[in-house]
């Protein structure tokens, strides 16, 4: 389903010398795999799952979803392909303070052309199952941390991605609801979704297809 | 009110804050300058409908037609003129004459006019009535009151004045013109000519000492002279030079220049006030919206992670921006109004009006700041999809 090579990524320090983060990536990720990646702080994670999912642009290498290389598209074409294969979950939740949970959840939905009833009903059914449905209407402030990433995670998943990005998914959670996000994530595995989690913590790789480590700017 | 407008209204409270404050120095900036051009054009208006005549030397009378004496065997004299249709005898005298006659746009004036003849003036054959009448023939010891001279009186139909000793009974009240007319009290020609006789001591000593053969109808500050159809009215006023001596007899085009240059300074200020109202509104408009977009870097790359494309994203910043800058205009242009009505509300005791709210200003404004807030949101727009999703994110964050 996913396969990156030879991704490079240099970032500019700010007196202008180069800061090599990724040396040349190479991965594969099958539909139904759960490939954990592990790293310290600052090891190149998040800019690594930003190239997968095409919120960045590598310096050199390429990536393809499904035997299409998507990382050459122009821009718009790379913002519908994100939309017809990706669901990301980030560490920070990211939800848009000024919607209601719902309309978070429904937001995906309306960029790749899928808003309509039958549509909101498996986003409420995705709230119900992550336990957040009675917080349908409120906003991310007035929720909890935990609930907001539940409810990230229902937005991820309303389109039925065959790829889910997930960026220390559990970073800024409790243990229950780290547990709850990381099931919910080898869930979608086991329905067929091709998941990369990136993140520090070992509870991480439970249940992985495959596990690696990022350092010094490949993967081991 | 329904809760997605509400939501709405608190979202953008400040952006459309921030609109409605550039639209509201725009549309009372402008309103001052449709205030001033009304003015200027309503005397150029004035001055190319009829040839204002006067006697030739030093002025005895004021407003338009001052000048010499006009005695009544010059205007039978210019009636002969071929291509003349009417000469309207007048005399205008300056209310308060210590007043500087410089200030003839804006002194109040007393108007006699000669009501046997109907009033040549092309563009002014009458003038409007607001509230009763205007003079008839036959009229005495009554008068007609401009706008802002009736205002800084309390003048209404049935009011007394009284002019120079004499009680006068207001008859009518002109509508405001915004122009010369508003500050004139109109009244038949002979009574004007005996508050002349009054006001004027050298003229008393004239008549008292015999020393010239003047009769009432000889007391004339100028003339109104309409022209025939199809005559040139600037070569009309050339001829009236050429074959009757001893007048004053202005050429309309060149009145006209003269009062355009005369009040350069104002069409300047006009300019200047105009350019500064678009200047700092349309920067404030254009400032607030793009501040609002840039603002929501962060949301706008969550929203490219989750699909959305340039054009979903440009409608959606557009459709916004044009809901909040006409939520802004309409707010301004509200906030204009009330400050301006309110100002003019005061400024109406003493007869003034500084602004006016014409409706090709009220809708240019709101026009303004709609194309405005588009331009800008789709600028900022442009700007902000320039960067990738992850880098809107992290500097939005």
């Amino acid at each position: 389903m996913l396969r990156a090579e030879g991704l490079v990524k240099t970032y500019r320090a700010p007196d202008g010398g180069p800061i090599p983060v990724l040396k040349g990536i190479d991965l594969k990720v099958a539909a139904g795999e759960l490939v954990v990646i592990l790293g310290a702080s600052g090891s190149g994670k998040s800019t690594l799952l930003n190239l997968l999912g095409l919120l960045e642009d590598p310096d050199a290498g390429g990536v393809w979803f499904g035997g299409e290389r998507v990382n050459v598209l122009g821009r718009s074409a790379r913002s519908r392909a994100r939309g017809r294969f990706v669901g990301f979950v980030f560490q920070s939740f990211l939800l848009l303070p000024s919607l209601t949970a719902l309309e978070n959840v429904l937001l995906a939905a309306r960029y790749a052309g899928r808003a309509g009833p039958t549509t909101r009903q498996r986003a409420l059914a995705l709230l119900d199952e992550l336990g957040v449905l009675e917080r349908r209407d409120h906003y991310p402030p007035q929720i909890s941390g935990g609930e907001q990433q539940r409810v990230a995670f229902c937005r991820a998943v309303l389109n039925d991605p065959p790829l889910l990005l997930a960026d220390e998914p559990t970073g800024n959670l409790d243990d229950a609801n780290a547990r709850v996000i990381l099931e919910s994530l080898r869930a979608r595995a086991r329905a067929g979704a091709a998941v990369v989690v990136v993140g520090h913590r070992p509870e991480a790789a439970e249940g992985a297809s495959a596990v690696f480590r990022l350092q010094n700017g490949a993967l081991a | 009110m329904p809760r997605t407008i509400v939501r709405a209204l608190h979202s953008y409270a400040f952006t459309i804050a921030g609109i409605a404050i550039g639209v509201a120095g725009l549309v009372a900036l402008g309103a001052m300058s449709e205030r001033i051009v009304r003015f200027i054009e309503g005397g150029d208006h004035f001055v190319l409908g009829q040839i204002s005549v006067a006697g030739r030397g030093m002025g005895m009378g004021a407003g338009f037609t001052a000048g010499g004496l006009l005695p009544a065997t010059t205007i039978r004299a210019i009636a002969e003129v071929p291509g003349v249709a009417a000469v309207q005898p007048q005399v205008m005298l300056p209310l308060n004459p210590s007043t500087s006659q410089f200030m003839t746009l804006t002194q109040e004036l007393v108007l006699g006019v000669d009501l046997s003849v109907p009033t040549p003036n092309r563009h002014y054959r009458t003038l409007p009535v607001r509230a009763g009448r205007f003079l008839r023939e036959g009229d005495q010891r009554v008068a007609v009151a401009g706008a802002a001279f009736a205002a800084s009186r309390g003048l209404e139909v049935g009011s007394r004045i009284t002019l120079e000793g004499e009680a006068y009974e207001v008859v009518g009240v002109l509508e405001r013109m915004l122009t010369a007319p508003d500050r004139f009290v109109i009244v038949p020609i002979a009574d004007a000519r005996r508050q002349w006789v009054a006001k004027d001591p050298l003229l008393r000593t004239v008549l008292a000492s015999g020393a010239a053969a003047l009769r009432a109808a000889d007391l004339n500050t100028g003339a109104a002279v309409g022209w025939r159809e199809g005559e040139d009215p600037d070569a009309l006023a050339r001829r009236i030079r050429e074959r009757v001596p001893g007048v004053n007899a202005q050429i309309p085009s060149e009145l006209s220049s003269l009062l355009r240059s005369s009040t350069a300074f104002f069409s300047s200020l006009v300019v200047g006030i105009g350019a500064l109202g678009f200047a700092i509104g349309g920067l404030s408009v254009a400032n607030t919206i793009a501040a609002a977009v840039f603002e929501r870097l962060r949301d706008f790359g969550i929203k490219r992670a989750l699909g959305a494309t340039d054009a979903q994203l440009g409608r959606e910043v557009l459709a916004e921006a044009l809901g909040v800058t006409l939520s802004g205009g309409v707010v301004g242009v509200a906030v204009a109004l009330a400050l301006g009505v309110s100002i003019d509300g005061w400024a109406g005791r003493s007869g003034q009006q500084l602004f006016l709210f014409s409706p090709r200003l009220l809708v240019g404004a709101l026009v303004f700041s709609v194309l405005l807030g588009a331009a800008a949101a789709v600028y900022a727009t442009l700007r902000v999809v320039r960067l990738s999703p992850a880098e809107a994110i992290r500097r939005g964050a």
